[in-house]
């Protein structure tokens, strides 16, 4: 094995086989994972059935407001007053809402009704309930106006609108596709900055180690920096390759069981947060859209290619901190410069999505330093006229890979001389002085 | 240049932004020779030595090594142990040292040979499976020095190997340099101890601010710095001892041993010999023992960098 070989690889195996990678491994996709699950399990309404004491002053709503078993309602008692009755919800361990519908709002538009609660309900009951007084205003105006409820509910309808570029009708719905490429750059951001670090703490650590003189006595500085920033690229690589298989057979394994619930009610799994929480509808319309409209196969290769050309461009500079610095506590006034674009690139992806084809856009996707974090949102939402062009995207990784060179090669400059200044808190002055040496 | 040099140094010149570090270096190392690199802190030694290991470039002038102009194929010829050394902690003392040993060109089936039969001599035999933080800093330096005469360097560059050793295994390497001469092994020692320098270098050179400004062997040098200085122990009084020759010497020191016994250091003057001197106090005093003083590289050392 050629010395470099030698050096990759010995980056490579110590990260791999430490315990903390092979823990992260699985447990990163079952932390996103567990992240969905929780949150769609938090969305979830946990209450089974609604006892619903409704207040209708106008005794206009009793037939037409609709009932059901999950959201009961039940009517107050006549006789007694607003006030009494909300006594009366309140003594009822039984009751767990209290609408009161006063009693012009059916003829009205200008009242509000009410609902009281002793615990607060989700948005989806609060959804639920407007919609049911909604349309027993709407069916009460409809009787009241003599139009015939079938006339009426043809009139009514509820549309849902499909964007389509017309040049390319394959770019449906771009923004929708977006969160797709905001999921995607956050990996982006998280994976170079997790790597990159690496590379700066492994810097340090052979500095502070003092082993690095004897190493580049017999390599060149520059061939083990970069024998370091490939090893532990490789590192990144294999993690997201990792996660990705763990994840696919997550999806494989734990998805199917999850529907095959939903399909079989008498079918008993033992995890009650699974069972309550994720039950996922094959005909599912983000699930539909997730494995057929999404470009997966072109998508996961822009994703390799920009996270390789933010990694190179951070890892370098990373590498040359760890280099200027004799502690990792020094490395805080160095660090800020290159958080702030990737921050800065984080925080104006929702701009992106808003209008993907923006100037802003485009020199944010074109720009190095931004570029893996919006270049991946743009082609999350289509490539073609209304995104990105394919045009864009080769310049982007052109100026990505002449910018990563460059700055590898400066970073390089630096690297040399700080490795061997031990001691002494480089400054910014210092690491032009070694720039210009 | 002459066959049995190592190391040829021509015009070495290397500046940092802020500062020269060498000047004009002219430099030769014999072959199978154990060389003392001395100089001050500061004085430039290090950063020749990491120009010989190819670390840093020089400015201006030539190295050679054994009469060829110096290039990355002589990196496995060298064995480099710097004065700032180190190991990575978290790793086993086994897998570093092949690590190590395969980066210096050996094969891992050669590596493995050759440290079974440095740790049995260094009786590091039970440390493989150690982690180096658990690793003593006697038994870390011990490491190092493995790693860096195992791939049998033709030239070795030991920067103060000595530092931080216990006065046996001080003992222990010192013997171990001495056999690696005599299997004839070119050694470059950087230290700032004079004592290991008289007893095993056989050449040395001084760098003080950035210039060569002695090289010679030992007793060449001693010679050089020898400034006609004599110590007499005689049984006397000491004024007939200082009037019975007038002129031509000088007297440095005096002490009273023992009741008429005395020490006097004097230092003969010009042309004027100890014969001379001798033959104008015999009649004065009783000589009890006559030295030459001849100084130690210490002195040698102090003078030569004070004098600048």
């Amino acid at each position: 094995m050629s010395k470099i070989g030698l050096i990759i690889s010995r980056e490579y195996l110590t990260r791999v086989k430490k315990k903390t990678f092979i823990l992260m491994s699985f447990l990163g996709p079952l932390l996103i994972f567990g992240f969905v699950l929780l949150t769609s399990y938090l969305s979830q309404e946990n209450k089974e059935k609604y006892e619903i004491l409704v207040v209708d002053e106008s005794h206009l709503f009793d037939s037409i407001l609709r009932n059901s078993d999950k959201y009961h309602l039940q009517w107050a008692p006549n006789g007694k007053d607003y006030n009494e009755i909300q006594e009366i919800f309140k003594k009822d361990d039984q009751l767990d809402l209290l609408v009161y519908l006063p009693v012009n709002l059916i003829k009205t538009n200008s009242m509000t009704a009410k609902c009281l609660y002793k615990e607060i309900p989700s948005t989806g009951v609060q959804k639920h309930l407007s919609s049911i007084i909604n349309e027993a205003i709407e069916l009460y105006r409809v009787n009241f106006n003599n139009i015939d409820i079938s006339t009426y509910k043809s009139i009514k309808t509820k549309i849902n609108l499909d964007v389509v570029d017309i040049e390319n009708k394959e770019n449906r719905n771009i923004q929708r596709k977006a969160f797709v490429g905001i999921a995607l750059a956050f990996f982006i951001y998280g994976f170079i900055f997790l790597y990159s670090v690496q590379v700066m703490r492994g810097v340090i650590e052979e500095k502070t180690n003092r082993i690095v003189e004897v190493i580049i006595s017999s390599v060149s500085s520059f061939e083990l920096m970069m024998a370091k920033i490939i090893g532990v690229g490789l590192v990144g690589i294999t993690q997201f390759i990792i996660w990705a298989i763990v994840t696919m057979i997550m999806s494989i394994t734990i998805i199917p069981l999850l529907i095959k619930d939903k399909l079989n009610p008498s079918l008993q799994m033992n995890d009650e947060l699974v069972k309550n929480s994720f039950k996922i509808d094959p005909n599912n319309e983000a699930i539909q859209f997730i494995i057929n409209e999404v470009q997966w196969s072109y998508l996961i290769v822009f994703f390799i290619l920009f996270f390789l050309g933010g990694y190179l461009l951070y890892s370098g500079l990373m590498a040359a901190i760890g280099a200027a610095v004799d502690e990792e506590a020094d490395t805080q006034q160095f660090l800020l410069p290159l958080t702030i674009p990737m921050v800065f690139a984080i925080l104006m992806a929702s701009k992106v999505i808003d209008d993907p084809s923006s100037s802003l856009a485009f020199w944010l996707s074109e720009i190095p330093f931004t570029s893996p974090i919006i270049m991946i949102v743009r082609i999350a939402m289509g490539i073609g006229d209304s995104s990105v062009e394919v045009w864009e995207i080769i310049l982007s990784l052109f100026l990505l890979t002449i910018t990563f060179i460059g700055t590898t090669w400066l970073s390089g400059k630096i690297y040399r001389k700080g490795i061997l200044s031990y001691g002494k808190k480089a400054s910014y002055s210092d690491l032009f002085k070694w720039l210009k040496n | 240049m002459s066959s049995k040099n190592i190391i040829e140094i021509q015009g070495l010149h290397k500046s940092y932004s802020d500062h020269k570090a060498l000047d004009n270096i002219n430099l030769s190392i014999g072959e199978s020779k154990i060389f003392g690199l001395l100089g001050p802190n500061g004085a430039g030694k290090t950063t020749l030595i990491r120009i010989i290991n190819q670390i840093l470039e020089p400015d201006q002038g030539v190295v050679k090594f054994a009469g060829e102009l110096l290039s990355r194929k002589h990196i496995h010829s060298i064995g480099y142990l710097p004065e700032e050394r180190g190991l990575y902690k978290k790793m086993k003392v086994g897998e570093q040292v092949l690590y190590l040993a395969q980066l210096k060109g050996l094969s891992k089936k050669d590596a493995k040979q050759k440290l079974s039969y440095w740790f049995e001599k260094l009786g590091a035999e039970n440390w493989w499976n150690k982690k180096v933080e658990d690793l003593s800093k006697g038994m870390a330096q011990k490491i190092q020095f493995i790693t860096t005469v195992l791939h049998e360097p033709k030239v070795l560059i030991l920067d103060e190997p000595l530092s931080g050793l216990d006065p046996v295994n001080s003992l222990l390497i010192k013997n171990e340099i001495l056999e690696l001469k005599k299997n004839n092994t070119s050694i470059i020692l950087s230290t700032h101890d004079m004592n290991s320098v008289e007893e095993i270098c056989e050449e040395v050179a001084i760098i003080n601010h950035s210039k060569k400004i002695l090289q010679g062997s030992i007793n060449e040098i001693k010679k050089n710095y020898e400034e006609n200085l004599w110590t007499i122990i005689y049984d006397g009084n000491q004024m007939n001892f200082t009037n019975a020759v007038w002129g031509g010497w000088e007297l440095i020191n005096h002490i009273s041993l023992n009741g008429n016994i005395n020490k006097a250091e004097i230092k003969l003057l010009n042309d004027f010999t100890i014969n001379k001197f001798i033959k104008g106090i015999v009649d004065h005093v009783e000589i009890l023992e006559i030295n030459k003083k001849i100084p130690s590289i210490n002195d040698v050392f102090i003078k030569a960098t004070t004098d600048e």
